[in-house]
């Protein structure tokens, strides 16, 4: 599991990072157009870049690429990235004096007062740092960048951090400025809330469903809704959105459902009683909730009704009935129990797929959730965002087969984790 | 019963009794028929709907402006830049009365033509002139539907086909010699697996603006998962059997009995899936087309025209048209995957998937 992990964060960086058109074409492209752009941190780059129409100078360039990491090959980014190797923070350039060994350099204030680091430059151009009046020595590092025209060394200082996914650090997005994880978290929960509640409810009425079908095999009840269930497979979640809403959202129609959004706008929101604001969810909810379900609504009745249908034709229950048992009991007990199996071992999967499939609906919709910030990411080329998305959804369909897996061992008493 | 007597005499092969069987599913029959029919209709598009000529004759000669392409308007004498106006040119010949006349084909509109050429507006509801009304950009909807549903099959009949090429022959030798091969590719399928592939797709296809056979290689690359674990499924089942040693005994090479002894024994849960994925790819270029990154603009798609459609909520005709066209198409391919399924693998119950 965590190999597979591994894996696929390697296939997707791989794929992201030869991408062109990064943060740093875009500041570019961004600075032609004439517009400012800050960039938080990375050493004051932003202030330099005052010619206009011009491409960047190529300190500032240098910069922008130490500040995102560029400066480095794919496989030690991806490391930085994942937390394992460490990231190189802070930068400060300085310039070694022709045939000095010590440089005495300001990085920065500590609890109020200069902070000030020796670089030592030994042979073989390594250097040393040593902090003067501060005990922590190893917190500051410094290398060479090369050789200046004057013959003297041209240097780097930077502070090491080891922060990566694997200690939660998702990056910080381009667009947004803030932390990745601090982006998502609300958008997150609005998507789960759709969706556990679109899961729930599909449970709530395939299951059911499904058994009523498999019991009146071959009844009119039965062929009325395989065709409810031939068309809902038929139409995507999303399409059906549209025409729900474009019938109910008081386009050319009626007008009973709002056009969108997760909730009323704040300004509204704020204003309203607690019963107003549960009313006013659930009007919002509703198409979206439809629209969601519908997509697990057909394979998940119709692998309901035929796990019973094969269980009932067992001999096992052809054995409960010659005992005498009634029907009730063998079809509940007997048959019911082996045929949720199926059910219960998808249980886990389908929660990945709703919170990954999201951005459709949520885009018909117009509620600003997970998908929807994906989908913004990748048109905005915000890579953090992307990676931490894909990040977020991996982890959830291996945490979902570890569910799915629970659940089965929960239900098939043939199953045992020792 | 005399021809029941005959049919039982020639001693039918098992393809040939399938067919026949799947020939008493008058659901998916028809559906097939119907769908076959509409598919080969649906190439000769460019003479059903088109606002070409197909023939004119003006002053006693004959133009094929269908085939020939652009003709100026100043030929047939009509004072416009650029190409002859054919619908204008039929109302003028016709008023003018001196035997030149214009042959137009049946729906004299085309799925590019927008607001710029011949008197067409913007949001026109459906009408006898626009069957389906027009959209944003005074574009013919039902010229562009039809145009869509061609491309549409057809990239998903050729989605399918390559993938299938990729399944057999990778699950195929996956199940076939095993060992670390199959270790191999087992564990890069599970890695490929744990991705949202629609997302992977999107971001591909952000990088590099995909042209129709493009799209199809970005596809193909995270979609040949699926259809490689049912084939190595089935050669690993296959491989196991009597019929296979006595081939190897007799000196066959590894590849005629994958592909000539295994092959054929494999079949069915090939040909049953085919439907679903037809489904599948048609979903998936809709939906890629709605979020912009399917195929490139002016091309007509229904996932592009519900975009447009959706964004003008309240011409219904916009989102509806594209939604009801999809909506039958998958429609008619399920009950053809259905009745497939009946007729290869016959169970008391119908199942999709």
């Amino acid at each position: 599991m965590i190999p597979t992990f591994l894996g696929s964060t390697v296939l997707v960086f791989i794929i992201l990072q030869m991408a062109p058109g990064g943060p740093i074409e875009q500041i570019m492209l961004q600075m032609q157009m004439g517009g400012g752009v800050g960039t938080e941190g990375g050493g004051g780059a932003s202030s330099s870049m005052t010619n206009e129409g011009m491409s960047l100078p190529p300190e500032a360039l240098k910069e922008l690429e130490r500040f995102y990491g560029f400066d480095k090959p794919i496989y030690q980014r991806y490391f930085v990235w994942l937390g394992v190797m460490p990231r190189e923070i802070k930068h400060r350039d300085f310039t070694f004096p022709v045939n000095e060994t010590i440089y005495e350099t300001r990085v920065g204030k500590k609890d109020g007062k200069i902070w000030k680091v020796d670089i030592a430059l030994l042979k073989d151009h390594e250097l040393i740092v040593t902090e003067k009046d501060q005990n922590s020595r190893s917190l500051w590092h410094a290398k060479v960048d090369g050789v200046n025209e004057d013959g003297g060394l041209d240097g780097v200082i930077f502070q090491k951090e080891y922060s990566g996914i694997l200690t939660g650090n998702l990056g910080k997005s381009y667009t947004y400025l803030r932390p990745v994880t601090e982006v998502m978290k609300p958008k997150f929960k609005i998507s789960l809330f759709f969706g556990l509640t679109g899961i729930f409810l599909s449970y709530l009425v395939c299951i059911p469903l499904g058994i009523r079908k498999a019991l009146n095999h071959g009844s009119a009840f039965d062929f009325g809704s395989s065709v409810a269930i031939f068309m809902a497979y038929s139409i995507p979640g999303w399409a059906l959105g549209g025409i729900l809403l474009v019938l109910f959202g008081g386009g050319s129609f009626w007008d009973f459902f709002p056009l969108g959004g997760f909730r009323s706008p704040v300004e509204i929101w704020e204003g309203m009683t607690l019963w107003g604001k549960f009313i006013d969810q659930i009007h919002h909810m509703i198409l979206p909730v439809i629209a969601w379900s519908i997509g697990s609504f057909a394979t998940m009745t119709i692998l309901m009704k035929n796990s019973l249908l094969e269980n009932l034709s067992q001999d096992y229950i052809r054995t409960a009935f010659a005992k005498g048992l009634k029907e009730k009991r063998v079809v509940w007990l007997h048959a019911m129990r082996n045929s949720v199996i199926p059910i219960a071992s998808g249980i886990g999967h389908i929660l990945g797929v709703v919170i990954a499939g999201s951005y459709f609906i949520e885009r018909v919709f117009n509620i600003d959730g997970f998908g929807r910030l994906a989908y913004e990411a990748i048109l905005s080329r915000d890579y953090p965002i992307t990676l931490g998305f894909l990040v977020v959804v991996v982890l959830l369909r291996l945490i979902g087969n570890i569910i799915s897996d629970l659940a089965l061992a929960m239900v098939d008493p043939r199953i045992r984790f020792k | 019963m005399v021809e029941k007597n005959i049919v039982e005499e020639k001693h039918l092969s098992l393809l040939q009794k399938r067919w026949l069987k799947f020939k008493t599913l008058k659901r998916g029959y028809y559906a097939l028929v119907t769908l076959t029919f509409l598919y080969c209709i649906s190439f000769l598009l460019p003479i059903l709907i088109n606002n070409r000529a197909l023939i004119v004759s003006y002053e006693d000669e004959l133009y094929f402006p269908i085939l020939k392409g652009y003709v100026p308007g100043q030929i047939f004498g009509q004072n416009v830049p650029g190409e002859a106006k054919y619908r204008e040119l039929r109302k003028s010949f016709k008023q003018i009365n001196k035997g030149n006349w214009v042959f137009m084909p049946p729906y004299p509109y085309s799925p590019f033509e927008d607001i710029t050429t011949e008197g067409n507006k913007m949001y026109e509801p459906p009408s006898r002139k626009h069957w389906l009304g027009t959209d944003n950009t005074g574009r013919d909807v039902f010229a562009r539907l039809c145009y869509a549903f061609n491309i549409s099959i057809s990239f998903a009949l050729i989605l399918t086909i390559i993938n299938y090429l990729f399944g057999i022959f990778i699950g195929g030798s996956m199940g076939y010699f095993g060992g670390k091969f199959d270790l191999f590719f087992q564990r890069l399928i599970e890695v490929w697996a744990s991705l949202p592939m629609l997302f992977v797709i999107i971001i591909i296809s952000s990088i590099i603006k995909p042209a129709f056979f493009l799209l199809i290689g970005i596809y193909t690359l995270v979609n040949w998962i699926g259809m490689t674990y049912l084939i190595r499924a089935e050669f690993y089942r296959e491989k196991a059997k009597d019929y296979v040693a006595a081939a190897l005994s007799m000196g066959q090479t590894d590849l005629k009995v994958m592909f000539k002894h295994i092959l054929p024994n494999s079949l069915v849960p090939i040909i049953t899936y085919f439907p679903f994925s037809i489904v599948a790819g048609i979903s998936a270029l809709v939906g890629l087309d709605y979020l912009g990154f399917g195929l490139a603009p002016p091309t007509p798609s229904w996932g592009q025209m519900l975009d447009v459609g959706l964004q003008n909520m309240s011409k219904w005709w916009m989102v509806f048209s594209p939604i009801a066209a999809q909506f039958l198409t998958l429609l008619s391919i399920v009950f053809i995957g259905e009745g497939v399924r009946e007729a290869f693998d016959p169970k008391e119950y119908s199942r999709l998937r």
